[in-house]
């Protein structure tokens, strides 16, 4: 469903490399891509393959590529790449059982932070994370909209159990919107007009948070690119006013607008002094144990947080009004997206429900909060 | 496990060699995993060199091969075999160092890895089973994968406009002044198993007397990616493989060099 969701956003370029739990992603991109227009490659590895995406959204394709952990560690390197050069992209990353190689069809949701903070300087990359077959259509779609507008790389967070069951969905009811396209002033036009000298750059803001329209190699106009700390023109310098600005302006586009990024579904009752927070398969036991807390009387709120990063940090405050106690269930032994979001509690007791090697259970979460 | 059987006055003439564990093989029946690591396996045992040799398997099906070969066995990363085969051998140069990968590992991902390893004449055995398909992850195409064949990320065919020609990745081995001794063999009939054996014996042999890189290509089946049964895809690789990937010796030494 995230590669029908992608074909949907009008995703016309994957690139990919057989991975358990992702590899479906790739198969059905192979499948239906090319009769939709776009083109779908197998790459020698994961490197290769994000590279190839980055190249084909330099030109403007909507682009995406799937794998999991083992593949992620090798991607990082084009992810910060992607983002210092503000081309979209969209990774999905079906989480499985780690370090390293780690179980290849045990799910897990121990890449959170991985993903989040893969980049030198820490800047924030959004993460939408999709609980159902549902929501990995429509959230894929969200994904290639946050990228377009934002130019950013962005990472469509599931794991194996959501990524690989079968789900029955009515199709009928998918939203059939598409993804928003990048801003852009500049069109692709044939070679005699091009023009060499650089007006208004790639990347030409006025304040921080402004988004640069989108200029395609091969356009009409000089367009460069580099890894490289640069200025408003993507040429290579040091520590520059200006390349600083360039620096900043990459965390405060998205900083800015942090409330936009706020995907989340609130369960709340009201005098509940209970909250129960999770995402992505963890949240259907939630969502369970929730459902059970109140047919035994409890008051129990749940907040299933879908955009992961930036922090929906208005929407977690609002959910915790009058909660006493912040239960955050997720596979992984450290709690470490309760890590991120123990400074947003102010001082509220804050309690993990955490296991590795299999799913959590709904009685598990019920336990916790009957506890 | 000993089997009760009255052997008096009869000669054992085959058995399982002790460098194997008695876990039975997971691979899939007719798979070429199997005879490839026995063959390993009783070279190491006649040459009596078990506690001294080394292996690193790759991601791939034969990832378990510490299952099965009762030797030293590192996984690596995937497609790093060949590097980090590199650092143990470089600290233990008396010791006999393999690397085992298939063609997705060396061919690949680890294409960098396999070709500066061969390049700086590492002193290692590699061991490259080329199926010409991703088995483990469900039968996608590979660098090695013919023209024409039908994978699950190539469903009407690999066609080379799209995906590109198959990697003779041997026969690039074989240019590199680093390889010693590059062969391409086969395990699926009588006298392929024959063969490879002593290939295999030869590189070892070449390794203990610090002649570089031995590079033996196994062209194997994979029943399961490719669809068929074990004789289908043995009759299918000799008919389809073996015209594209042609067994035989691709670099031997030099007579007079080679004496050992």
């Amino acid at each position: 469903m995230m590669a029908e969701g992608a074909i949907q956003a009008g995703c016309k370029f994957f690139a990919g490399y057989p991975i358990t739990p992702a590899t479906g992603v790739f198969k059905t991109m192979v499948d239906q891509l090319p009769s939709s227009g776009g083109v779908a490659l197998s790459a020698p590895d994961e490197i290769s393959a994000i590279a190839y995406c980055i190249g084909a959204s330099m030109r403007g394709f909507k682009a995406m590529t799937a794998t999991s952990g083992p593949g992620w560690a090798l991607m990082i390197e084009s992810v910060q790449y992607a983002l210092i050069t503000e081309t979209p992209l969209v990774v999905a990353l079906v989480q499985r059982l780690g370090p390293s190689t780690g179980g290849a069809t045990q799910g897990g949701q121990g890449d959170v932070l991985l993903a989040e903070f893969c980049t030198s300087g820490g800047y924030t990359i959004p993460i939408l994370c999709p609980t159902t077959a549902n929501e990995c259509f429509e959230l894929s779609i969200l994904a290639f909209t946050w990228a377009e507008i934002f130019r950013t790389p962005v990472i469509l967070l599931s794991d194996k159990e959501t990524g690989m069951t079968i789900e029955s969905i009515d199709y009928s009811r998918l939203s059939k919107s598409t993804s928003q396209n990048r801003p852009t002033n500049f069109a692709f036009r044939d070679i005699g007009e091009f023009k060499k000298e650089q007006r208004r750059g790639t990347y030409y803001f006025d304040s921080l948070h402004e988004i640069p329209a989108f200029a395609p190699v091969g356009g009409d106009r000089k367009v460069t690119a580099t890894g490289s700390a640069h200025d408003k023109q993507g040429r290579l310098q040091k520590n520059s006013p200006e390349t600083i600005d360039v620096l900043l302006h990459l965390e405060e586009k998205i900083h800015w607008r942090s409330d936009d990024f706020s995907v989340v579904k609130a369960d709340l009752q009201s005098g509940a002094k209970r909250l129960v927070v999770s995402y992505g398969v963890t949240s259907r036991a939630a969502r369970d144990a929730v459902l059970k807390a109140r047919s035994s009387g409890r008051k129990v709120s749940s907040l299933t947080i879908q955009s992961l990063f930036p922090v929906p940090a208005r929407k977690i405050s609002e959910a915790m009004e009058g909660v006493e106690e912040v239960i955050v269930a997720e596979e992984n032994f450290r709690g470490l997206y309760r890590s991120v979001i123990e400074r947003h509690c102010n001082g509220r007791k804050v309690r993990g429900v955490n296991k590795i090697g299999g799913m959590i259970t709904p009685q598990e979460i019920l336990s916790a909060i009957t506890g | 496990m000993e089997i009760p059987v009255a052997t008096n006055g009869m000669e054992v003439v085959y058995r399982k060699p002790s460098t194997l564990t008695e876990t039975p093989f997971h691979y899939c029946p007719g798979c070429g995993h199997g005879v490839a690591h026995r063959l390993l396996m009783e070279v190491v045992e006649e040459m009596g060199i078990q506690e001294k040799t080394i292996g690193v398997a790759p991601v791939g099906c034969s990832v378990f091969a510490y299952h099965y070969m009762n030797i030293d066995m590192q996984e690596a990363a995937h497609g790093r075999a060949c590097a980090v085969a590199t650092g143990i051998k470089r600290v233990m140069p008396d010791r006999f160092v393999f690397s085992y990968q298939g063609d997705g590992d060396l061919a690949a991902i680890g294409t960098g890895e396999t070709i500066h390893t061969v390049n700086r004449g590492e002193n290692i055995l590699v061991v490259f089973i080329n199926n010409a398909i991703y088995g483990m992850t469900g039968g996608q195409m590979a660098p090695t994968t013919l023209l024409g064949m039908v994978t699950s990320t190539t469903p009407y065919g690999r066609e080379q406009p799209v995906m590109g020609f198959p990697l003779k990745i041997t026969d690039l081995i074989a240019q590199l002044p680093g390889s010693y001794y590059v062969t391409r063999q086969a395990v699926h009939t009588p006298a392929t198993v024959r063969k490879t054996k002593k290939a295999f014996r030869t590189a070892f042999e070449y390794q203990q007397h610090k002649k570089g890189t031995c590079f033996v290509e196994v062209v194997s089946n994979c029943p399961s990616g490719w669809k068929m049964t074990p004789v289908e895809s043995n009759e299918w690789m000799e008919k389809n493989m073996f015209p594209a990937y042609p067994l035989g010796d691709l670099k031997v030494p030099h007579p007079i060099l080679s004496q050992v």
